[in-house]
């Protein structure tokens, strides 16, 4: 289902340095990031618990400025492509409905025209959330909220989404669904994603290519591109492929020398 | 290991079907039922049951009906004021001054909260002073209120206030800075301004404390007129009671109480319908 890459960047980031300050000093988060993410990518950052990866998010989406270094994004018309970000929880607000829920985006950027609310429409209905557009979120699962936050980005039509453990907060089972359900979302509706976690299968499931990163000062440590179909693994069986079990041997290995380095 | 694409999620939502009631259910529903009326009733009885001792007793001569009266001499006297209009209006005045304090404890506290809360450094500069005002007793202010303003209904309308805005402010104040910080990134990742965080989350978040404050705030508003019309009072269920208690009519005090208690639980009550409303 991964489209090939077309090789064609939309983001990049060199030599990215980040530092928090507190009353201990200066706590460096990011030494030297560097990396591209090609345009229909999915690509997955993993590495310790707070390493932080969602720093690198905060960066990208601009909420956050470098100390040091570029991001640069990459965009066919000569608008900065825009970013939709998808936090740790739903964040559903619980006194506006489905609906108004998806639309906060919309309405905050005064774009709620009719053609954004079409795609909305839209959206709901190729993801069989219509007949609970009315209701309350506190009504529903937690799958289905995690959707309905999903769907609230696409709303905005991003051309970059950044998930940062977005399924963090479910039990297993749901996590499984869901994360496969979002990135079939993504890769219909042909948007590049940059995933954050700290679970390697799910970033293995999910990404067209991961960074490893490393615990803190946090540098990228490995490049590993994830080609299930390439080697001919189809992607429903890929949890079950000796393929699945290598990239996670080594992603683990990775993982592991870091803690054990110091 | 299959990962089933399927919407298993949309069944969760809990289908309340009366239709379908099987018998326990039933069974449980009738037990909550009586459950309820018992209380209800058991309620009443208790209120008949006290209003009788008291008549009775004063009948009886168990107590003296000229500190305690009874509650058919209550009845005579405010059937008697009624229909003389005085007592009404000093109802109305009471609840006139209450209401105008009220409002203007929430007016006031919504937009100081709100300031504070765009500019934190102003609230963390109040937040100590706001302390000190709330933990006074607010009832030492009177005296000097009328000083400054005389008597009439300025100074029991600033008593009234006085009473409870700043713990409302305070409250308030706290509770918008206790908005999950995560949900204003949210706004923040949408393109949102702070004044959109505000009206979107901030804001909603916190109109069920709005709410519980402004039922605090209510009954301050009645007590601060109260101690308000004892002192300055010219008019009003305060002015009623000490003017009662310095002539021994306390018939007319006890009476002024009575209704006391009818306004705050029709107070509550419809606080409480509201709160219903409102809640998500």
């Amino acid at each position: 289902m991964s489209k090939p890459h077309q090789d064609k960047p939309i983001l990049r980031l060199d030599h990215v340095n980040f530092s928090y300050y507190s009353n201990l000093g200066e706590v460096k988060v990011l030494n030297d990031i560097n990396f591209t993410v090609e345009k229909g990518a999915f690509a997955a950052l993993v590495g310790p618990s707070g390493c932080g990866k969602s720093t690198i998010l905060s960066l990208i989406a601009g909420l956050l400025k470098p100390v040091s270094g570029f991001i640069t994004y990459y965009s066919d018309d000569f608008n900065a492509p825009r970013v939709g970000y998808m936090l740790q929880h739903d964040h559903l607000l619980e006194w506006r409905s489905v609906y108004q829920n998806i639309t906060l985006g919309l309405e905050i950027q005064k774009k709620k025209n009719k053609e954004n609310l079409e795609l909305v429409d839209e959206l709901l209905d190729k993801y069989h959330l219509s007949n609970v557009r009315k209701q309350k979120p506190s009504a529903l699962s937690g799958g289905m909220r995690q959707r309905i936050a999903l769907i609230r980005t696409l709303a905005l039509r991003p051309d970059l989404l950044l998930l940062d453990e977005p399924f963090s907060a479910l039990d297993y089972q749901t996590r499984l669904n869901v994360s496969k359900d979002v990135h079939d979302i993504i890769k219909s509706e042909q948007k590049t994603a940059i995933l954050v976690t700290h679970d390697i299968s799910e970033a293995i499931s999910m990404a067209d290519v991961i960074f490893v990163l490393t615990k803190p000062p946090c540098t990228i440590k490995d490049v590993l591109p994830i080609e299930f179909e390439a080697n001919g693994v189809p992607r429903e069986d890929m949890r079950k492929s000796s393929l699945f079990q290598e990239y996670f041997d080594q992603i683990w290995r990775e993982m592991q020398d870091e803690n054990t380095e110091k | 290991m299959k990962i089933q694409k399927n919407n298993h999620e949309t069944n969760d939502i809990i289908k309340s079907d009366a239709a379908a009631l099987t018998i326990g259910q039933k069974n449980f529903l009738r037990r909550q039922k009586l459950q309820k009326l018992y209380i209800f009733w058991s309620r009443i009885l208790l209120f008949a049951a006290f209003v009788m001792l008291w008549q009775v007793s004063a009948d009886l001569g168990w107590i003296d009906s000229f500190y305690f009266s009874s509650p058919i001499t209550i009845s005579k006297l405010f059937w008697h004021d009624v229909q003389d209009m005085s007592l009404l209006s000093h109802i109305g005045i009471t609840l006139l001054e209450s209401g105008v304090s009220f409002l203007l404890i929430i007016l006031f506290s919504l937009l100081t909260a709100t300031f504070f809360w765009f500019y934190p450094s102003l609230g963390k500069m109040f937040e100590p002073f706001l302390i000190v005002l709330n933990s006074l007793p607010k009832s030492a202010l009177a005296p000097l209120i009328i000083v400054w303003l005389g008597t009439g209904p300025r100074t029991i309308i600033l008593c009234g206030i006085s009473v409870g805005i700043f713990g409302c402010i305070l409250n308030l104040y706290q509770s918008f800075e206790q908005t999950d910080p995560e949900r204003l990134k949210l706004i923040e990742t949408l393109g949102g301004t702070k004044l959109q965080a505000f009206t979107k989350v901030v804001f909603p978040g916190n109109i069920p404390t709005f709410i519980s404050l402004s039922k605090v705030n209510i009954g301050l508003a009645l007590v601060g007129v109260i101690i308000g019309e004892f002192l300055a009072g010219r008019k009003g269920l305060g002015y009623l009671i000490i003017y009662g208690s310095q002539v021994f009519k306390l018939d007319m005090v006890i009476l002024s109480i009575v209704i006391l208690c009818v306004i705050a639980m029709g107070i509550y009550g419809l606080l409480n319908l509201l709160e219903k409303k409102i809640s998500y």
